[in-house]
């Protein structure tokens, strides 16, 4: 039985670039590929954001508004709800100036149980090193 | 396959309307949480989940399931028992 650790780390902010949506779009994905491997063999992920991408985190997004498309916000709530790992850097919140009430924080309304992590960037970097294969976004 | 259309679902999960992978998920989500015996009924509209990704979920974890495929409604219904 192995356990394959992904680690996901989106640095770009939202609307931008579609960077964000592939990686929250790649780290949904991975929990649906165990079905394909030998039995017992598990993929989990992480995913963190740091630098401009914690952005990606803000409440209340216009992206459907604007732009007819599903906000990172949404996408970040349906990481939880899938009981993604979800980080946020603390350090680089502080830089915008945002506190926890300004970022998704929690899916309740989804049905999600678990709860987004706002987290020292040393623990990010710890997440990074056990995390068999690393993906930047 | 085994016969659990017939019989009453304990719990009935609805991800009509989800894409890939969501309704897989969710449905290994529910199936974890519920106690043995749990007859789980999920209604799905993506195929991709409701003929590849959810039956090869329940054959590898040895569930029994049933697949009906409501043509009119263009939907599924899955029978899941979590033994």
């Amino acid at each position: 039985m192995a356990t394959t650790k992904l680690g996901f780390v989106v640095q770009r902010p939202p609307y931008r670039s579609e960077n964000p949506k592939l990686a929250l779009t790649h780290a949904i994905a991975s929990q649906s590929v165990e079905v394909y491997l030998e039995d017992g063999d598990i993929v989990t992920c992480d995913i963190a954001f740091v630098g401009d991408g914690v952005l990606n985190c803000l409440k209340d997004q216009k992206a459907a508004d604007h732009y007819g498309l599903t906000s990172t916000e949404t996408q970040v709530k349906m990481a939880l709800l899938l009981d993604i790992n979800v980080l946020i850097c603390k350090e680089d919140l502080d830089r915008f100036g945002l506190s926890e009430d300004d970022i998704v924080i929690d899916a309740e309304e989804f049905g999600a149980d678990i709860e987004a992590k706002v987290v020292p960037y040393a623990e990010i970097a710890a997440m990074m090193e056990e995390s068999k294969h690393l993906l930047f976004f | 396959m085994a016969d659990l259309k017939s019989q009453t679902p304990t719990q009935t999960l609805d991800v009509l309307g989800r894409v890939c992978p969501f309704p897989l998920v969710l449905t290994k989500k529910t199936i974890e949480k519920a106690e043995a015996g749990t007859l789980l009924k999920v209604l799905c509209d993506a195929p991709a989940s409701a003929e590849d990704t959810i039956p090869k979920y329940c054959e590898k974890n040895n569930y029994p399931y049933e697949l009906i495929k409501i043509e009119d409604k263009g939907y599924w219904e899955i029978y899941i028992k979590k033994s």
